[in-house]
């Protein structure tokens, strides 16, 4: 009789525990949980994937306000089967959203990587490669922008800043502070980034970097390194001038000496010619 | 009578037993599963995208979610182990198991208002882009739809990359 009141006292905190568990919103501990980790990771690092992707969403809106998309459901399907074969082997082989891969409707070479892995390719660079090995070699070095968030790395210093005492405010706490100094920090980024990617270019130690992942990238998936000593090569003797790829990616003596130094010119390998042949197939 | 109640001494103790193994069998059980809602997903030797992938998973494949990392989980996927981005769940269901499900690891991600309840005081959030978008309706949002819209089926591109020659 006397552990009736122990035997008692278990059955109801076993009880309590088994219908406090149940009762609890666990969508809202999910919440809670989710929130924590954010903010752990946050600290490390100046901006989420997911803010990266926002970025590059709103950029690759703004890339397609003034360039037409070339909708060509071949050549669209072609271009994301090259890029995701190299995306797949560079360093940073998945993003917050995947990468997704567009031809833009201009002769003008050029290719443009947004945060968070969109990237255009215009129908004039496809055209200038000469196979698919050198498509690749574009690519890869698109994605080498995406992994190494150059698009991200070119907002101010100062915008960030802001963004950081904005973001400390209870009012953008509160969703987001849409309409507030937040959305005109999105719009400044988003200047920032457009800036750098379609009119001035990156630095030159970034295209050196982005160089030397495609390398590495291409190596990886199977494809001819060689290809971008190739291309740049081709763009270097078309003399381009000052415009289009000629500005945001240009084919300096150093960048192609490095370019060779990491990928020397070697003999095809056996299945190059399938992969010529499916390129000549395109559309372009 | 001291039979009696003898007999039901044990008794107790064997639904106290059954108590406590009502309370622990869940939690070794308690193993999350999640869907995979993006493709071209790997599991990655280590939790960052610069590790060596060990193998794909598919689009719509269930994962077993053993710890949490960060943004990282690690998983149980076809005999394999290993870790995935937060971001192949985005827009997934909640984790999906006997017991109650998102207790462990906090649950799935998803694109939902909750989602955003989450992100808010993050900074650039779909609120803003909904925000910056009213702004500038030049914008092609669209056509950037569009592009993120289209996929390339796995079993395509793997004979792609095996007509090729290429590495998988």
């Amino acid at each position: 009789m006397r552990r009736q009141p122990v035997f008692c006292a278990f059955l109801a905190a076993a009880l309590a525990l088994v219908w406090g568990c149940a009762s609890l919103d666990y969508a809202s501990i999910a919440t809670i949980a989710v929130k924590t980790g954010v903010k752990a990771t946050e600290a490390a690092r100046p901006i989420s994937d997911s803010e990266e992707y926002y970025i590059g969403r709103a950029v690759a809106a703004r890339v397609l306000g003034g360039n037409r998309l070339y909708t060509d459901p071949q050549l669209t399907l072609y271009v994301n089967e090259v890029g995701q074969t190299v995306a797949r082997k560079s360093t940073r082989p998945n993003t917050y959203r995947g990468y997704h891969f567009a031809v833009l409707d201009t002769t003008e070479p050029n290719a443009f990587a947004c945060p968070g892995g969109i990237i255009f390719v215009t129908r004039g660079l496809v055209q200038m490669c000469g196979n698919e090995d050198e498509l690749a070699a574009v690519l890869a070095h698109e994605v080498g922008h995406v992994a190494n968030k150059d698009g991200i790395n070119s907002i101010s210093q100062a915008r960030w800043s802001q963004v950081a005492t904005t973001l400390g405010t209870e009012t953008a706490k509160q969703y987001g502070g849409v309409g507030g100094q937040l959305a005109t920090l999105f719009e400044g980024s988003i200047e920032d980034v457009f800036k750098t990617i379609v009119v001035n270019g990156y630095s030159r130690s970034a295209e050196e970097a982005a160089d030397a992942q495609a390398v590495t990238t291409l190596k990886a998936a199977g494809y001819d390194p060689g290809a971008l000593t190739a291309l740049l090569t081709k763009m270097q003797a078309k003399q381009g001038g000052a415009t289009g790829i000629y500005k945001t990616h240009p084919p300096t003596s150093d960048r192609l000496a490095k370019v060779k130094s990491l990928a020397p010119a070697g003999a095809p390998d056996q299945m190059e010619a399938v992969r010529s042949k499916r390129f000549q197939s395109l559309k372009l | 009578m001291k039979v009696s109640a003898r007999c039901k001494i044990p008794h107790k103790w064997l639904v106290m037993l059954a108590l406590t193994a009502l309370l622990c069998v869940p939690a070794l059980s308690w193993a999350d599963t999640m869907k995979v809602a993006q493709g071209n997903q790997s599991l990655y030797g280590d939790p960052n995208f610069s590790a060596t992938p060990i193998a794909p998973v598919p689009q719509g494949a269930e994962v077993t979610v053993v710890s949490k990392s960060g943004d990282w989980y690690k998983v149980e996927y076809k005999g394999n182990s290993g870790w995935m981005h937060r971001g192949a769940f985005a827009q997934a269901q909640a984790p999906k198991a006997g017991g109650l499900p998102g207790m462990l690891f906090g649950g799935g991600v998803k694109e939902t208002k909750s989602d955003e309840v989450a992100l808010a005081g993050k900074g650039f959030t779909p609120e803003v882009e909904a925000g910056y978008r009213q702004q500038h309706p030049e914008m092609n949002f669209a056509q950037v739809d569009q592009v993120e819209g289209f996929q390339v089926d796995a079993a395509k591109l793997q004979a792609f990359i095996k007509e090729g020659g290429l590495r998988p």
